[in-house]
């Protein structure tokens, strides 16, 4: 049986890249390694009637024009809006924003009123960002080195609406992409608590903090998010992340490609510099027209092939790619919900994201820890309780939460390893940081599951264990990322394509590598 | 003989040819200069009482001399270098001939002579790799730093309305972007947004080197070795060791020598340098010009203001109703957090420091063990905290200059850092001499002894060098060289071109493109747009 296309891994961005080949009349296979699809955006029963997001639980990049495209909520999808964010503070007070932008106001006004006016100015500013650099997303990157003059004109195209922009508008963007979190929002807000929450947003899944240089820029993913249409508001799937998964997968079926789990790749084959197809573990060998790996260059490259297949400079630039994974996950099913002393009682508040967050300077001293070979003590936390909205993640009465936990570096000091006695440290730390905000917390847990970056490395394929396929840092950005040269989807190996997250624009459940990526696999095929 | 006759009929103070520079250090110096052989009538003023800036030879001790801020000046830019041949002014330079001595603090030394080969060499006792990889480091330096260095002449683009020439120099440093090729080209696209942490490991893998070298990245400013964008300064340091003569930074006398120079250079164009008047307003008198008031009562009057000092001090000292709201909001957010200490001692011999023969130590020496302790030492500084165990960098400039100190004595200057503007906790009052004795025990280590031979010392906290220079936060460079306040944004988007929302208020300090040390080109290029301004 021989292939148009196969595409190594059934995460979200290979299901979507097999959608959108199959779509365009192309024979599709998707090889899955694990017996479930998904990749990172997955659903598991990991207790007895207690259904986690095991890896990544909010939905709100993904791209609107691939829901339509795949008609998606006819495959099951349905996206519930995510309230706000409450971030408990050191003081004994809380910091509560809503969807609402008058609510938020009024309770940002309770710490200072000064920030609730900047918080109208900032928003607008940030909806204008948001507005420059979605096209930005949909793009493949040019090449700054060729002289290819399309891709030269697209630059041209950037660069004028840059200059259509208002001064302040202007500023604010450099700013975005340069500064750190912190120093943006200090032009603005006073209040430590509501810059330390903000700028959380800036420092998932990298190994930076909230002060470092370049944070700023992944602010403003938070404003290009978008529900039905709705600016900004950030969800979680009904089934969990990996009903996303399956309702692309659903899609993709419908339109013809084939998805094989419990097929794990041991090889992608080439023949004089060109794919023919793959090997998998089993011993079979499938071919096909084009091979497109949706896992990270460490995997495909590295793995997946021998160095004597690439060209050496290439091979430098995977090996110089950075993963650093800094975050781990902590999964809990509850008997009851958690009761926060600032704010007590079952309330909305409950109902959105709960941030551990409580100052700028909490945040960086867990950056600092970490910087230097530690699990933060008392690191960041941004917990959802999907339960909430979704009934049907756990048994009648019962809650699940799942916590995104930073950091835990991948890779610890000397001499320390991520053994079982750690992970339960990494695990009691969490516990106890939440504790610190709702103390009945340790009451409360039925089932813990823990996963540090080399659980998520072992079971997601992520390499060191980064949720992203690689750092969102600005050299491994754009028309960098993965590889200076190869940001176009395309590889050294003729018909060997990437479409993860390691490229362009990256993670966050978009789907738009998966999607971009298949649109140059058949803008090649016309050629 | 025009000017003359317009001098006769416009009231005093409103002669279009005069200029009042605010500022008499190396920028506000060279700007006076050639505003004054292009014809403007200059006069400086400064707050101190004698002229310099941060380019000072002081005597902290009877007969021991020491350059009180800066302890290296430019290289100049060749340019600068070229049209105030300010040898003829009496400048002597004593050539350096090494980049630095890595010191790890523990009697180990690698000196990296600006010689590739000879560095390799004192590489290689280390690491055979680092040596192997040397040259082609150096090489790619050397080919990224002329590209960067291609804009420092030039006037930064407006980025509303190009004019031609700008889009033609633009055009050209493309082209000299695209000549580097793939490689090179991407080398320089990664390298400004990335750690020098990550920079110099790609290249060198011995510890305290990597150290040494990653320094470049951090000096001054607000960042770690692991901050994201610490990469842009090393690069800029390579770009100005590009533009001018990187062996030229040492004048016989101290940095006071090459100030003693361009006042010399100044007199003869015909400018007026005024000592101990600070100004504390700068007056704008509808169609006459301005009125720059001073501390002491007097007013100076000009046609033109050029501030030499800080953007943040300077946007300060104007009637805030003459800047538009966003311009204000955006200078007051202009980051100026300094974190270098100075520590300048008198010693009454030369410290031994094993690993380092004398040649040696006549270098820029550099201690610290890795990048990962440099980090812990910037980590302090984010709570408002000084580093207990900074890293340094320390000149014996009297090893290579006998005007320094007595026979058999010497002086030694340190940068060490971090240490903020403001603590958090207690006043520098009751820390400095805490922070001395921090410095003085990491010193120790690499020169065993040291202690017993300080005859005098003296500790320059941000907030010190805020107080007696006048920079805004203690910065020395007049502004955190980040991404975003560089080039067309240094000091703000839009206000890159020297020009100030206020016509005829110009900027020619180190908070304007291109910065970055004591090279003049700040001053150049803004006296460059002045005199074609019409």
């Amino acid at each position: 049986m021989r292939y148009d296309a196969i595409v190594i891994g059934g995460g979200h961005n290979g299901l979507t890249c097999a959608a959108y080949l199959a779509r365009a009349g192309r024979k599709t296979l998707v090889l899955e390694r694990r017996h479930v699809l998904g990749g990172a955006a997955v659903t598991e029963e990991v207790f007895p009637g207690f259904k986690f997001s095991v890896c990544s639980y909010v939905v709100s990049l993904l791209r609107p024009e691939i829901i339509r495209d795949l008609d998606l909520p006819a495959h099951g999808l349905e996206l519930l809006p995510l309230d706000g964010t409450f971030t408990p503070m050191l003081n004994g007070d809380y910091l509560w924003r809503m969807n609402d932008h008058n609510r938020s106001r009024q309770q940002i006004a309770r710490h200072s009123r000064k920030d609730a006016d900047a918080y109208d100015d900032y928003g607008m500013a940030m909806v204008e960002m948001g507005r420059f650099a979605k096209p930005i997303l949909g793009m493949t990157p040019p090449d700054p080195m060729s002289l290819d003059p399309r891709g030269l004109l697209e630059l041209l195209s950037v660069g004028k609406r840059f200059r259509s922009m208002r001064y302040h508008d202007k500023v604010n963007q450099v700013q975005l992409l340069t500064m750190s979190a912190v120093d943006f929002l200090d032009q603005w807000f006073e209040t430590d608590a509501l810059k330390a929450t903000m700028s959380a947003s800036g420092i998932i899944g990298t190994f930076l903090g909230v002060r470092s240089p370049g944070t700023a820029y992944v602010l403003l993913h938070h404003y290009m998010g978008e529900i039905d249409g709705a600016f900004r508001s950030w969800g979680l799937s009904r089934g969990g992340t990996g009903a996303v998964s399956n309702a692309i997968a659903g899609a993709a079926r419908r339109l013809g490609a084939e998805i094989r789990t419990e097929a794990p790749v041991s090889k992608i084959l080439t023949r004089g510099g060109r794919t023919t197809g793959v090997a998998l573990e089993s011993g079979d060998e499938i071919q096909a027209d084009v091979v497109v790996s949706s896992v990270d260059p460490r995997l495909t490259f590295e793995r997946f092939m021998d160095a004597k297949e690439l060209p050496d400079e290439f091979l430098a630039g995977v090996r110089r790619y950075k993963y650093r994974g800094s975050s781990g996950k902590v999964n809990l099913a509850l008997d009851a919900l958690p009761e926060f002393t600032c704010l007590p009682g079952a309330g909305e508040h409950l109902r959105g994201a709960m941030s551990i967050s409580p100052s700028i300077d909490y945040m960086e001293r867990a950056y600092d820890q970490a910087k230097h070979g530690a699990f933060s003590e008392r690191p960041y936390i941004d917990m959802v309780i999907p339960t909430l909205s979704d009934s049907s993640l756990a048994p009648p009465g019962k809650h699940v939460m799942s916590c995104f936990v930073q950091y835990a570096p991948y890779h610890l000091k000397p001499g320390d390893v991520w053994d079982d006695a750690r992970r339960e440290a990494f695990g009691d730390a969490v516990i106890s940081a939440i504790a610190e905000h709702a103390p009945n917390i340790r009451n409360i847990i039925r089932h813990r599951q823990v996963l540090t970056p080399l659980d998520i490395e072992r079971t997601f394929g992520l390499s060191e264990g980064n949720i992203f396929q690689g750092e969102l840092s600005l050299e491994q950005l754009f028309f960098l990322r993965p590889v200076p040269g190869w940001a176009q989807y395309a590889t050294p190996i003729d018909r060997l394509y990437m479409c993860g997250s390691a490229t362009h624009p990256g993670g966050g459940i978009m789907g738009a590598p998966g999607k971009n990526a298949a649109e140059k696999i058949l803008k090649d095929a016309k050629r | 003989m025009s000017a003359r006759m317009r001098a006769h009929v416009t009231p005093p103070g409103t002669d279009p040819s005069t200029v009042v520079v605010i500022g008499a250090g190396v920028n506000g110096l060279v700007c006076a200069t050639l505003l004054a052989r292009g014809g403007r009538k200059v006069t400086v003023l400064d707050a101190r009482d004698a002229p310099g800036g941060a380019a000072v030879t002081r005597e902290i001790a009877p007969g021991f001399h020491v350059p009180a801020a800066a302890h290296d000046v430019g290289p100049l830019r060749a340019d600068v270098a070229r049209e105030l041949k300010l040898e003829a002014h009496g400048l002597e330079w004593i050539p350096r001939e090494a980049w630095m001595t890595a010191l790890d603090g523990h009697g180990r030394a690698v000196t990296l002579w600006h010689d590739p080969a000879k560095a390799a060499e004192s590489l290689r006792a280390f690491s055979a790799a680092d040596a192997d990889r040397w040259p082609a480091f150096m090489a790619a330096r050397t080919k990224l730093g002329r590209v960067a260095a291609s804009v420092f002449p030039h006037t930064p683009p407006s980025i509303d309305a190009p004019a031609p020439k700008e889009l033609w120099r633009l055009l050209q440093t493309a082209r000299q972007f695209r000549g580097l090729g793939a490689t090179d080209g991407y080398r320089l696209l990664r390298w400004g947004p990335m750690p020098v942490a990550d920079l110099v490991h790609e290249h060198v893998e011995t510890p305290f080197v990597a150290a040494a070298l990653a320094a470049d990245g951090v000096l001054g400013s607000m960042l770690g070795p692991w901050s994201a964008g610490s990469g842009l300064l090393f690069l800029l340091h390579a770009a100005n060791a590009v533009a001018g003569d990187p062996r030229m930074v040492w004048p016989k006398g101290g940095p006071g020598a090459l100030t003693a120079a361009l006042c010399r250079a100044a007199d003869q164009a015909g400018v007026v340098i005024k000592g101990a008047t600070r100004a504390t307003h700068i007056a704008q008198q509808d169609d006459r010009g301005f009125a720059v008031h001073l501390e002491n009562g007097d007013v100076q009057t000009g046609h033109a203001v050029v501030s030499a000092i800080d953007p943040k001090t300077t946007y300060a000292l104007c009637d805030p109703m003459t800047l538009p709201a966003e311009v204000r909001w955006r200078a007051r957010n202009y980051r100026t957090a300094g974190t270098l200490v100075k520590v300048n001692l008198a010693l009454s011999a030369l410290p031994v420091v094993p690993g380092a023969d004398r040649e040696q130590l006549a270098t820029r020496l550099r201690i610290a063990p890795d990048v990962d302790a440099m980090e812990r030492a910037f980590d302090e500084v984010k709570y408002g905290r000084w580093s207990p165990s900074p890293w340094l960098e320390v000149l014996i400039p009297s090893l290579v200059d006998d005007l320094l100190a007595p026979k058999g004595a010497h002086v030694m200057s340190i940068y060490a850092q971090y240490a903020p503007h403001t603590l958090r906790a207690g006043t520098w009052d009751h820390e400095r001499p805490r922070l001395l004795d921090a410095v003085l025990t990491t010193l120790d280590r690499a020169m065993p002894g040291i202690r017993g031979m300080v005859v005098a010392s003296e500790v320059l906290t941000p907030a010190d060098l805020e107080r007696e220079w006048g920079l805004a936060g203690g910065h020395i460079h007049h502004g955190e060289l980040a991404l975003d306040q560089l080039f067309t944004m240094r000091p703000l988007l839009g206000w890159s071109q020297y020009r100030t929302p206020i016509d005829g208020l110009w900027l020619c300090g180190a908070g304007t493109h291109p910065g970055l040390g004591l090279t003049g080109g700040s001053g150049a290029n803004a006296a460059r747009e002045i005199l074609r301004a019409r």
